[in-house]
């Protein structure tokens, strides 16, 4: 512990600092020390994010199939076109809109009038807030397993059920048409309460006194909802609307790879999938690299979109 | 906020299907672990001969006592290894004042933009080049640097009361006895909260050890879970129990700290 000072010999000759013996040999005050401090960070992020992401715009102009004593041949951009080209990358692209399309409505519109409901109860929606966070805690892993047995053509819950009413449920995962619905329906599933309880962070901040006096000047449910809370949730939903689109690319690898390996016939597959088919699936690390780099350059223009975004909301809070 | 009758049970209802839809596959998966085989493929959700027996299945059959050892292994040591290093270089940021500052915390925020999958096909060669493949090492240091501990641990730095560090300093006390002795001890908050970030977030990663990971050596629960499925399609039973089995210890943990739990996750807008 610190050593306690003694009242009595207030400007007493300080006592040396204790440093580790690095700083102390290196001065305390050198301007060395917070770069000693940041290393192993930037050492990390060079080697594993940095360094890498370069290295992939080099691969993504040659042609190798990660065999080491195979050569690696230069061939410019072809990578990128050939990739573009492909029927893989079309179809996943198309299938990347799919997910996000369907996404807006079911994982950042949806939640919003249910949180406004849950907000209206206070405290005692504390039993539901917790179900609806359940699925936040479970993996991907989890979730696709579970489903599968669920969506089992043969024995499964889902069959079953629908056979008591009379209907015959057909095999939704072979089929190209339905097999995206059931992923869809599954990150909805996994994602839908985590974002109600975003917006209610976003509520918990309005000030009920502003409600309190609308409805005295006699404004309906409805009204509150749009001339209030809606300009004041405008932020959050901008927050959930990007996060849900960057998990809705991302996250869906998991179940995509566990429940359908991006078919029937490439129906399931998106970017994400797509680079890793070329890479691990058949060692086209040129192919890999070019779709990798063109998927970054997507992301980029997400993230400079999120910086607008903010920027509005910024003002917006003046 | 009062609503109107009419909204208020509309408004219960769409919340009790909501909740129900979320509980009802957790309660097929149970009902389904705890059922002797000759009962598996039955519709009722409470077995005849409730049995364990699927459990004893799981580890019989499977690796799955190595699996938790490399999956709690791995994510202690990632736990640990992330505050530490989130701990040191945020008291960098929030404490120095040296060039190019903001410029490099760009770089460390920004790497947070920047998804595993981008970087896999180089990071994949270089493991092999290490011969890190199929090892803890492979697991745990290319995840040590954590950009969003380093962003909030650095929030809660900044807000830290300079007349105590400057007590400690007119104490005597150099910057790193400063960091762990008077920062470090009062970060609590901070850090549990991160804490459960990162063990959920480890426990339940998917797409790097599906990478890096081939055998017993240092296969997770999650990608053992998938060999599973993949080699025993019909053995549900024994599946479920494995599910159950690997979601235990957050679940747990989230009854545990309910309420830190939730909010962490929420102001971290971080999708588990």
């Amino acid at each position: 512990m610190l050593s306690p000072s003694t009242g009595a010999t207030p400007n007493a000759v300080a006592p040396a600092r204790r440093d580790g013996w690095l700083v102390s040999r290196l001065g305390a005050d050198s301007a060395l020390v917070p770069w000693l401090y940041l290393a192993p960070t930037l050492i990390l992020l060079a080697l594993f994010t940095y360094w890498p992401l370069l290295q992939t715009a080099y691969l993504s102009l040659v042609d190798w199939n990660m065999n080491p004593s195979q050569p690696t041949q230069f061939v410019g951009a072809d990578n990128y076109g050939r990739v573009f080209g492909s029927t893989l990358f079309q179809t996943a692209l198309l299938n990347t809109v799919i997910y996000i399309g369907a996404s807006i409505p079911l994982k950042v519109l949806l939640p919003i009038p249910v949180a406004v409901f849950l907000w209206s109860l206070g405290t005692r929606g504390h039993f539901y807030r917790a179900i609806l966070f359940l699925p936040t805690l479970i993996s991907f892993v989890v979730v696709g397993v579970a489903f599968l047995w669920i969506l089992n053509p043969i024995f499964g819950y889902a069959k079953q059920f629908f056979a008591l009413a009379g209907y015959r449920l057909p095999n939704l995962l072979a089929d190209p048409d339905a097999a995206i619905w059931v992923i869809i329906g599954i990150s909805t599933w996994k994602v839908l309460g985590f974002n109600m309880l975003i917006y209610l962070a976003g509520l918990a901040s309005i000030n009920r006194e502003y409600i309190e006096a609308m409805r005295m000047d006699g404004a309906g449910d409805l009204t509150i909802f749009r001339r209030l809370i809606w300009p004041l949730l405008t932020p959050t939903l901008m927050f959930v609307m990007i996060s849900t689109i960057i998990f809705t690319m991302q996250q869906v690898f998991t179940p995509i790879d566990l429940m359908t390996e991006g078919g029937p016939s490439n129906s399931t597959t998106n970017l994400f999938y797509m680079i890793y088919q070329y890479s691990f699936v058949t060692f086209d690390v040129g192919g890999g690299a070019a779709g990798t780099m063109m998927l970054f350059a997507l992301l980029m223009i997400l993230a400079l979109l999120q910086i607008r975004l903010f920027d509005r909301r910024a003002h917006y809070k003046q | 906020m009062q609503l109107s009758r009419p909204l208020q049970v509309v408004g219960h209802l769409v919340l009790l299907i909501i909740c129900l839809s979320i509980l009802a596959p957790m309660l097929i998966v149970v009902s389904t672990a705890i059922k002797l085989p000759n009962e598996v493929y039955a519709l009722s959700l409470w077995p005849d001969v409730p049995t364990l027996q699927n459990f004893a299945h799981l580890f019989e059959q499977t690796a799955f006592g190595r699996y938790t050892w490399n999956t709690a292994g791995t994510t202690a040591l990632r736990v640990a290894g992330q505050l530490a290093l989130g701990v040191l270089a945020a008291y960098a940021f929030a404490r120095f004042t040296f060039r190019f500052r903001d410029a490099i915390f760009a770089l460390v925020i920004g790497a947070m933009m920047i998804p595993q999958v981008l970087t896999m096909l180089p990071n994949y060669i270089l493991m092999a080049q290490l011969g890190w493949f199929d090892t803890w090492w492979a697991l745990v240091v290319p995840n040590l640097a954590t950009p969003i501990a380093i962003f909030l641990l650095r929030q809660h730095m900044m807000s830290f009361p300079s007349e105590l560090i400057d007590a400690a300093q007119m104490d005597g006390a150099g910057h790193w006895t400063t960091l762990w002795r008077v920062i470090v001890p009062n970060l609590g908050p901070a850090l549990s909260a991160l804490t459960i970030i990162i063990f959920i977030d480890s426990w339940n990663e998917y797409f790097w050890p599906l990478l890096v990971t081939e055998s017993e050596n240092s296969r997770t629960i999650q990608i053992g879970l998938r060999e599973f499925l993949q080699d025993d399609q019909d053995d549900y039973g024994a599946l479920m129990a494995g599910i159950i089995f690997a979601s235990v210890p957050a679940i747990a943990v989230f009854l545990f700290f309910q309420r830190r739990v939730m909010d962490t996750f929420v102001s971290s807008g971080l999708k588990g």
